[in-house]
Order: structure tokens, then sequence, then C-alpha cells
């Protein structure tokens, strides 16, 4: 008995042990790596590494190029929330309560984009939104009005951006969504429905409770998820510019890391913006999921 | 039972793994046994559309008449910033290349950073006798490739220039002679017009991660980007240049201010009447307009002579074993033969780096099949060497690019380019 106890306790080593050793190779040692260069100024190949101590971290703070860029990935997040978590949730749940006729299609159709390349969909829209020669340019054109020059403004510049990965996201995110609530149990709608409770009343008390773990999934994939996505046409299209005015953290610490080859700044960077998703993560375990551990997922 | 089955199981997994890496060892070991022939790898930066069906060819060309030597070449996404990339990857894996691209901006960073193999040294090594090196390049060309030391770190392989395209169709219409574009103030008069007549933007000037073409702007104005190892682009005439240029963007909104491909877009689409830009882009602009294009060679200021600086590449041997070395200098011997070097600027746009091949009849016949070279080529005797800074120097570009960025959002131009020039001296 014993001895079979052991034995399964090896198996279970074993069976996990090539995911551990994955997962060690390729996430915690370069973790715990990036950590130990962030203390050091060095160039990828120099020999010799120059400790600076906290430097690298203070810069990021008071160098007024980092200040923007962190607030610019901020605004990010905020307009990622809107346009690929709010108007697909709303959406979602449009199709999925009050339409009963081509859901499959809506599917479909919204899911296509994901299927191509993020980097084909930013050169086209880049051709399309030129803001001097494009089509939709030369339309506006015709009825009177001017496409502001987005590449020169980096406000306008993340919108755009943020919108290309919209364009990606959205049919991925509205699915995933429109899952979640098509498994909500049909009997408690169908109670509500008996009851007279009105839709709104159902769907604030009844659907976005039970739907909830989905909602947290899709929330914590558009925020972590986009911004490594929006860095594709940040890459294709501006470069971060107008002055960094379209930058993120995740496209600053590329630029550092593989166009400046100051890994220090790029390995603080990364540091920092892994304890920032960790503690996005925890917050939301927290007080989403927390609240009620037993719940089904 | 059952556990015993697991365990068989899993034994078998893992015998089947030891055995595909013992096949894989084995595959390793004889390619190594095969001996004989050197086999050396060349990292180029060319994409099917952009030259590299040409590199394709003469490598294959290379291979079939040096069977002792087989070259394998390996293309970099990313220009010339891609490969560097790669290289740092390589030489931190001891996989290195044995002969690569380098483009001019890196010529200090890699420089200082690599293991190299000097041309000359490949040269005293490999061809005791020879003068290969002085025979086929001008003096002006070798200083394209050396680093801030005056070293030689590779031999320039494409060189390019900025060059000013027109749309003649639609300078014809407002009455703006080719002649009057000689000058940028000239320019900017011809951009004013134009957007007075029509409404669309005079003037683009290429805007990707680099001041290249700004530089040529601020060189034709009489003033310097760097001067004795530090940067001194903020000068009376450095200023002057930049406020011509900030005046039409901001303040007569007569140039247009967008990154590169928009740019050019808009200009291949008549909306943009000038272009300011690579001759490596005259094929591009060739095949994509609809209107009778040309180009001249690039403007100066007024009481200046227009100075460019020289864009593209160079080889540089990477090599480390003595028997890799010697078969990469073959190869690049092979690179320059007036015929490989026709087939490459074919295949590019680029422009060839040996006087023998600028004088070779195919190429003449290709230039004037293509006239919009012939500015490029008459610029090549007066250009100078791309500005690498000696220390930091992809910080100091990213300094400039930042300044450029500013500078055309409104920002004092006075103050931007001191503040640009005491940062990067500040590194120095």
């Amino acid at each position: 008995m014993n001895s079979s106890k052991q034995q399964h306790r090896v198996l279970t080593l074993l069976y996990l042990a090539p995911t551990a050793l994955i997962l060690l190779v390729f996430i915690v040692i370069p973790i715990i790596y990036t950590l130990y260069l962030s203390f050091f100024d060095w160039n990828l190949i120099a020999p010799t590494k120059n400790f600076v101590g906290w430097r690298n971290y203070l810069t990021i703070f008071t160098d007024p190029v980092n200040q923007k860029v962190l607030l610019n990935t901020l605004g990010y997040i905020g307009l990622l929330l809107v346009l690929n978590f709010a108007i697909p949730y709303v959406i979602s749940i449009i199709v999925q309560f009050f339409i009963h006729k081509m859901q499959g299609v809506y599917k479909i159709i919204f899911f296509i984009p994901s299927l191509f390349s993020l980097v084909v969909g930013a050169m086209v829209f880049a051709w399309i939104m030129n803001p001097v020669s494009g089509p939709i340019a030369l339309l506006l054109r015709q009825i009177g009005f001017t496409l502001p020059n987005w590449t020169n403004s980096g406000g306008l510049a993340i919108v755009m951006l943020c919108l290309i990965t919209n364009w990606k996201v959205f049919g991925y995110n509205f699915v995933l969504l429109l899952t979640g609530l098509g498994s909500i149990p049909q009997n408690l709608i169908d109670a509500a429905q008996v009851d007279h409770i009105p839709k709104w009343r159902l769907i604030w008390d009844v659907v976005l409770p039970l739907n909830k773990s989905m909602a947290f999934y899709v929330l914590i994939l558009t925020i972590v998820q986009g911004l490594q996505y929006v860095f594709t046409p940040i890459n294709v299209i501006t470069q971060g510019g107008p002055y960094y005015g379209s930058s993120n953290v995740l496209y600053h610490t590329y630029l550092n890391a593989f166009v400046l080859y100051k890994t220090g700044n790029a390995s603080a960077l990364a540091i920092l913006t892994f304890v920032i998703f960790l503690i996005l993560l925890f917050l939301e375990i927290k007080f989403v999921e927390g609240r009620d551990a037993d719940a089904p997922i | 039972m059952k556990i015993t089955t697991h365990l068989r199981k899993t034994a078998f997994l893992v015998a089947f793994l030891a055995a595909l890496g013992g096949l894989l060892g084995v595959g390793a070991s004889q390619v190594q046994a095969a001996g004989k022939v050197v086999n050396i790898s060349y990292w180029h930066v060319n994409a099917q559309t952009q030259g590299g069906a040409a590199v394709d060819d003469l490598v294959k060309n290379f291979n079939k008449t040096h069977p002792n030597i087989q070259v394998s070449a390996k293309y970099n996404p990313n220009m010339y910033q891609g490969l560097m990339q790669n290289l740092q990857s390589a030489q931190a894996s001891n996989k290195v290349p044995d002969i690569v691209q380098v483009g001019w901006a890196y010529t200090n960073y890699f420089g200082s950073n690599f293991k190299y193999l000097t041309p000359t040294a490949a040269q005293s090594k490999f061809d005791k006798n020879s003068h290969f090196i002085t025979k086929n390049f001008t003096k002006r060309t070798l200083s394209f490739a050396k680093d801030s030391n005056g070293k030689l770190v590779g031999l320039p392989y494409s060189l390019s220039t900025p060059i000013l395209y027109y749309n003649k169709t639609m300078l014809d219409k407002y009455g703006i002679k080719a002649s009057d574009l000689a000058t940028w103030e000239g320019v900017s008069g011809a951009a004013k017009k134009i957007k007075a007549a029509s409404g669309n933007y005079g003037l683009y000037i290429q805007e990707p991660g680099d001041t290249w073409a700004q530089q040529a702007v601020l060189l034709s104005n009489g003033a310097k980007i760097i001067q004795k190892g530090k940067a001194a682009f903020d000068s009376k005439k450095g200023q002057a240049a930049y406020q011509l240029y900030q005046d039409m963007v901001v303040k007569d909104k007569t140039a247009l201010h967008t990154p590169w491909a928009q740019g050019m877009d808009a200009f291949v689409n008549g909306k943009v009447a000038i272009a300011y830009t690579t001759v490596a882009q005259a094929s591009h602009v060739k095949s994509s307009v609809n209107f009778d294009v040309q180009a001249i060679t690039s403007p100066h200021f007024k009481g200046q002579k227009a100075v460019v600086p020289v864009g593209g590449s160079m080889l540089a041997i990477t090599a480390q074993k003595t028997s890799q070395q010697k078969a990469a200098w073959v190869f690049e011997k092979y690179m320059y033969d007036n015929s490989s070097l026709v087939t490459w600027s074919k295949g590019t746009g680029y422009l060839p780096p040996t006087s023998s091949a600028l004088k070779d009849q195919t190429f003449k016949s290709y230039v004037n099949d293509n006239p919009m070279l012939k500015p490029a080529i008459a610029q090549i005797d007066t250009a100078v060497p791309w500005t690498s800074f000696p220390k930091n120097g992809l910080d100091a570009e990213q300094t400039m690019i930042d300044a450029r960025d500013k500078i055309l959002a409104g920002s004092s131009v006075k103050s931007t380019l001191k503040a640009a020039q005491e940062k990067i001296n500040e590194q120095q």
C-alpha cells in the first residue's frame, strides 16, 4: 500500500516534470535573469556588466519619456477595456438575449478577423486610414471633411492603434463571452420569465453575476494580451511616435532592449510591467473570484 | 498492475526520446565527417521583394563555380537592425555567421562589440601581393566603412543617397521647373505655390527610424553633424536648416509630417508633389505612379553646396576559423565582380560600390533605362559617411530622431537642438 502510494508520487512528479521543466526553462529562469539584469548597465554582448544598483528603476520614474510611456499605457488599458471588453460584452448580451435569429452568422462574421495576421491587418489599416491619400480621407474630402493627421498626434494614434487591435480581438472575446452567457442554466432564465422579471433586471441580477468568471477571464485577457497585441501595429505603423506619443510599456521595453541595446533599462521596465500585471491579477482574483471561491466556473 | 503499465509506458516514452536524441546526434556527426568542403553562411537583409532573388542567384552561381566552398544565405527580417539583433544572439551562443551585411549606422557599434576580420587583414593573410581593395574602391568610398578610429571595418557593398523625386505632371501644371528645386528655399517656394493652388502638400522628407535625410538637409546648409567626435549640429546653420523645414511643416503646412510608408503612399498617389527619399525607392516609385515622375540631385541652401550622407551597407567577415575566413574572403571577392555587382544593383536599386562596376556597360544601359538613378550616381563623388558617433551611437541616433519629432511637432528649434546635442555629448 505504502509503496504504491510512493509510486504514485513518483509517477505524478514524472508526468509533471516535462511541463515543469519547460516552465522553468522558458518562464521562471528568464524572469529571474531579467531581474538580475535590471541592476546592471549592459548591451547584451559586452564582456562586462556594470552594476548600477537601483538606477534603472529610478530612471523609469524620473525620465519624462518613461513617464509619458507609462501614462500612454494607462490610456491604452482604458481604451482597450472599452473596445475589447465592454463593447463585445454588450453586443454578446444583445445577441444572446435579444436577437433570436442568425446568432451563428454573427459569431462567424465577428470571428473571421481573428484568423488574420495582425501585421497584415496593420498594413491594410495604415493604407486605408492614410490621412492624406487613403480611401477614407479621399471619401471624407468629397463631402467636405478632412481626416485629422492621426500619425502626428499621440492621442489619435493610440485610438487608431487600439481600433486595429480591436478589429483582431473583438471576435475572439465576443465568442468567449457569448459561450459564457450560453452556459447559464436555461431554467433560471425561464423561472425569471415566469415571474415576469424585466429583462434588464434578469441581466443585471442573474446573468452578469453568473457569467462573472468568464467576464473576469476576458477582462484580464483584454489588459494583458491587448497590450501585447497592440505592439504589432505600433511596430508596423508608428514605431512609438510621434515622440513616444503612441508607445506603451511593452514597446518601450522592446525599443530599449533590441533597438538601443540598453538591457538594464529594458529589464527594469519588464520587471515593472510584470509586477503591475501580478498586482492586477491578484486584485482581480481577490475581489472578483475570492468572494465566492466555491462558485462553479 | 495498473501502475506497472504506467511505468512501462513511461519507460517506453523515455526510450523513444533517447532514441530520437541519438538519431539527431548521429545526423550531426555525419555532417561534420563530410569535411573537405568549407561551409560558410552569409547573412543578408534582402527579402524576396528587395533583392532576395538576386542574393539567391549570386550564391547559387558561386556554389556552382566553387566546389570547395558552399555558401548558405540567410535572410534576416527587419533590415540591418534585425540582422544586428540576430547577430547579438548568435554571438551570445557562439554560433556566428561568417560574412554579414552591416548598415552604416552600426559601423562603430559593430566594430567595438563584435569579433571580425578587417578586409585589410584578410587581404594580407590570403592574397599577399594583391591590391584588391585599393584597385576597386576609391578613398572616399572606403571612408564610408571606417569606424571612428579610422579602421576599415568591412568593404562597402551597397550605396545609396537621398534624391529629390518630383511629380512632373503636377509641377508642370503650376508652372514650376525642375531648376526651381535646386535649393531648399526654391523647394519651399514651390511647395507654397502648390499648396495654394491645389491644396496638396508640396514636400515630404522621409521619416524612418533614423535621421539620414534630415542630416542631408543640415549638411547642405554647411552645418556639421559631428565634429571631432562630438555632436555639432546645434549651430547657426543647423538651426536655420531645421527652421525652414519646421516652418514648412508647422507654419505653412506645405510639407507633410508622417511616417515613411504613409508619406511615400501619399507621394505615389499624387497627394504630395515632391518627395525627398533614398534612391533605393526608385523602382517602387516608378512602378507605383500613374504620373510622370522624375528625380534630381539633392537640393542645397543658397550659397552652400549639397552634401549627402551615404546609405546602404558593407560586408564584414565575422568568421573565426582560418578556413572559414579564407572562404569568406573568396566569396566576398566574387561578390565584387562586375557582373555580380550589376546583378545585385538591378535586384535592389542600390548603387554598386566599385568604380569599374559603375563604368560597366550593362550597368550603364540599366541606368539609361532607369534615369532616376543618375542623380544618385552624380552625388556619390561628394557624399560623406553616415554619422556614427564613437560611443553610444544607437542612443545618439535615437536622440536625433526624438529631436526631429519634437521640432516637427512645433517645439522650438533652438532649444530642442541644444538639448539634443548636450544629451549626446554627455555620453561621448
